[in-house]
């Protein structure tokens, strides 16, 4: 009961730094946190129709899994147990949509444990001067990824530390965080915030919907994820996306941008 | 006899010779069918004589089995343990319906919404706007008609635009703010009219999160709709995909077995505790007290971790399964126990140092307010209602899981309890810090909650009952509900021809009731007060567009 222990703190006023300072480098999930699917040997005489978001699939004789749509419901493990395994590691973001999809026999992305919130720092100094700034726009979504990316601004994660804020207006963003299906009502609104931001205008997937559509798919009402409206330079699963992912993802975004040149 | 058997006796008097007699379903539904004409007149007199409160108007489309839409008006009755359902047909030939938005003005948004997903117009409705589909939606196509094909695409490029209601007059301006907003939250537009600082007019314009969930749902077999649900709003998937259980459940005849509604309640309570922590965060930070915001965002923090160490997800996804529950709170009760009552041994700290702010309290107090008789009138919801004195609260009026066996409110106790709370809920003033104060015994509720749940916790270790099959007869129906952190939740679902899909899945949540009530609690307030305001009804845009 360490993760118990670890919340009943000495006093609530006056008790420090409470600060994640290994936040991408010690893994802070829970053993049964539900986040990502490994694809086991058995997989190979399966067929199992019954994902809600479309994410399994048998495609030239291969299962493959699309984790940019899987909502980590863990039903296809308890439907097909020798094929499909959770795990409690959280799927990597990714620049390619591509690269979210695991065949069978092949690497399941899970982020590696690296001090990449260094590296963000370090990044973010030398590209950006230690600062990025960021527009939360959400495009459809439930409000969960939208809880996750406000847990980001808590004291445990305390996004700034970074040189990572949070800005009111596009115009002033670096980067576009956009959650949601691409919902149809909210199509030119979204344009026009992408048109409205300065250039590099990088844009973050977050969050299952954001990425496929999720369960909500390509309707009347969801454009089947942003990038059917915006260009897309990262994809970050989930869903919701946990805290420490969409930090990761907003690290691979910064690799986007040119260096400044210094003078 | 029982209340609800008096009620219901009374209903069957009022509505003698006006409608089809009344015919009870699942213990406290009671249908009536009606002609359509005699909608208004009988909406009336279930109001008036009966203590009937609108609580949802869903439509569906049966053509194929009725030849007709079918309008279902649900009632709850102030003050027992029962809904009325009244039906009426609608002729496709005719599309069209009376308005009883004179009656209750929350019909206004549910006849807007029958007309945008049906076709079917609402005559002598005060608004007759398009809301749940925006500018550039074709004219003629109606996402909840069976005929309309999931995956069309408006095609339309011209703007029909939107009339916002113009305020005139020297001096007056307007302030266009959305859909996108300066914080991380959920997309809506707000047109205010000015006069200097004081707002004068608000209008609210949303459905830019509109994902079409009840279509989708249609598509969906049982197992799929119920993740669907916990998606509603990602931050009310306990009490969303409950009350979507429940519905299946009683259209089943089944019941979720004891541990089961027990974990469902410890789950549905620890969702209202992180939420209020994080709107009482809000509330405080908007109010300038940045100390005190960042102490309740660690308290919510950990709560959401206990989440994920419970049930796999720091949003208590995968909670609920049909006719049950996936997770046993049992194995995690000393973790959960000893978590909520440190969190709360913190928590009263903070509100102390938060309270002994004058500055944050002078800015609460006063501020929004929402008159009683206007939040009883409007029709809202859970806490917003409470705190402008207006006693309802689902989990007491119509206990369901684990809540008939508990003691929800101290006014449940003894008489001079009772008067304890009846003198609360009469001072509750309806303003800013009438909900900030609610929201802080709302958390100490949900801890005592939890206590007793887990004190009690028994029943023989089955987490689930089979729903399924036989047990389902294509075209059962029943309502499913719980009190979310923002009030009730109602659910209506119409099981399909193959016992595994939906016909129709209504959902009206508390935030879809309580949305109204951000533009009377602006008025005559100023506009840097807004985000307070809007912080303290912690209304979902999501729950809303569905």
């Amino acid at each position: 009961m360490t993760r118990a222990r670890d919340r009943r703190q000495r006093d609530i006023l006056h008790n420090g730094v409470e600060t994640d300072r290994r936040l991408l480098d010690r893994p802070r999930y829970s053993e049964g946190f539900r986040g990502t699917v490994a694809l086991l040997p058995g997989a190979a005489g399966v067929s199992w129709p019954g994902c809600a978001s479309g994410a399994i699939r048998r495609e030239g004789g291969k299962v493959t899994v699309d984790l940019g749509r899987c909502l980590m419901c863990g039903r296809c493990q308890e439907a097909a147990p020798e094929a499909f395994a959770i795990e409690s590691g959280w799927t990597r973001p990714a620049r390619r949509r591509g690269d979210l999809v695991t065949v069978q026999g092949g690497d399941v992305p899970v982020a590696s444990a690296q001090d990449a919130g260094a590296l963000l720092l370090e990044k973010v100094g030398r590209v950006l001067g230690r600062s990025l700034a960021i527009r939360e726009v959400d495009a459809g979504s439930c409000n969960g990824c939208e809880v996750e990316i406000s847990a980001l601004s808590n004291p445990v994660y305390d996004v700034e530390r970074f040189g990572v804020r949070f800005v009111a207006s596009p115009r002033h963003a670096d980067v576009l965080l956009v959650t949601g299906v691409g919902a149809t009502n909210l199509e030119d609104a979204l344009r026009r915030t992408y048109d409205a931001t300065p250039h590099p205008k990088v844009v973050v997937a977050v969050g299952a919907c954001a990425c496929s559509g999720g369960i909500f798919g390509e309707t009347y009402a969801s454009a089947g994820g942003v990038a059917g409206i915006v260009p897309v330079d990262v994809y970050v699963p989930g869903c919701p996306p946990r805290p420490e992912a969409v930090l990761y993802g907003i690290l691979l975004a910064v690799d986007r941008v040119a260096p400044q040149k210094t003078s | 006899m029982t209340a609800p058997a008096v009620r219901l006796e009374r209903l069957r008097g009022e509505l003698a010779g006006r409608a089809s007699s009344v015919s009870v379903k699942h213990g406290n539904e009671a249908h009536v069918e009606a002609e359509l004409l005699d909608l208004p007149a009988i909406c009336e007199r279930v109001r008036d004589s009966c203590g009937g409160r609108l609580a949802m108007v869903a439509c569906s489309d049966e053509r194929r089995t009725k030849g007709r839409y079918v309008l279902r008006y649900v009632f709850d009755m102030v003050g027992v343990d029962l809904f009325v359902v009244l039906s009426a047909g609608v002729d496709p030939a005719e599309p069209s319906f009376p308005s009883i938005a004179s009656l209750f003005p929350a019909a206004t948004r549910y006849e807007r919404e029958v007309r945008d997903m049906f076709g079917l117009v609402a005559a002598g409705s005060p608004d007759p706007r398009p809301m749940v589909l925006h500018d550039r939606w074709p004219d003629g196509a109606h996402p909840l008609r069976k005929d309309f094909a999931i995956g069309t695409r408006p095609g339309g490029t011209d703007a029909r635009g939107y009339e916002f209601m113009e305020v005139a007059g020297d001096g007056v301006s307007e302030i266009p703010v959305g859909p996108v907003h300066a914080g991380v939250i959920e997309p809506g537009h707000f047109r205010f009219s000015v006069l200097g600082e004081s707002i004068v007019n608000l209008e609210t314009r949303l459905f830019y999160a509109h994902r079409g969930v009840e279509k989708l749902a249609e598509g969906m077999t049982l197992d799929q709709a119920l993740l669907l649900s916990e998606r509603i709003s990602g931050d009310e998937a306990v009490a969303n995909s409950t009350a979507f259980c429940q519905a299946i459940e009683r259209a089943a005849g089944a019941e979720a077995p004891r541990r089961a509604t027990e974990t469902r309640a410890i789950c549905a309570e620890l969702e209202r505790i992180y939420n209020h922590i994080g709107t009482l965060a809000g509330l405080t930070l908007d109010a300038g007290f940045a100390y005190g915001a960042s102490r309740l965002l660690l308290l919510k923090e950990r709560v959401m971790s206990l989440n994920e160490d419970f049930t796999g997800s720091r949003l208590l996804f995968g909670v609920n399964r049909l006719g049950g529950v996936g997770v046993d709170a049992l194995l995690v009760a000393g973790e959960v126990s000893e978590t909520v009552s440190a969190v709360l041994e913190d928590f009263r700290k903070v509100v102390e140092a938060i309270r002994d702010e004058s500055s944050v309290i002078d800015r609460l107090s006063g501020t929004g307010t929402i008159a009683p008789g206007l939040a009883f009138e409007l029709g809202l919801q859970g806490i917003v209602a409470r705190s402008s004195g207006v006693d309802v609260d689902t989990r007491r009026d119509h206990p369901y899981g684990a809540y008939g066996l508990l003691r929800v409110d101290k006014h449940h106790d003894t008489r001079r309890q009772a008067t304890e709370f009846g003198v609360k809920l009469a001072k509750a003033r309806g303003d800013v810090l009438a909900r900030f104060d609610s929201r802080v015994d709302e958390v100490e509720g949900s801890a005592e909650i939890i206590d007793q749940l887990l004190v009690k916790m028994g029943g023989d270790g089955t987490l689930t009952v089979p729903v399924a099959g036989e047990m389902l007869e294509p075209f059962a129906s029943a309502l499913g509900y719980a009190e979310s952190h923002r009030g009730r939740t109602l659910h209506w679902v119409v099981i399909g021809d193959d016992r595994d899909s939906l016909l129709r899945y209504k959902v009206r949540t508390a935030s879809f009731a309580n949305w109204p009530a951000i533009e009377v609690a602006v008025l005559n307030d100023i506009v840097a007060d807004f985000p307070l305001i809007n912080k303290s009804l912690d209304l979902s845009y999501a729950a809303n567009d569905l």
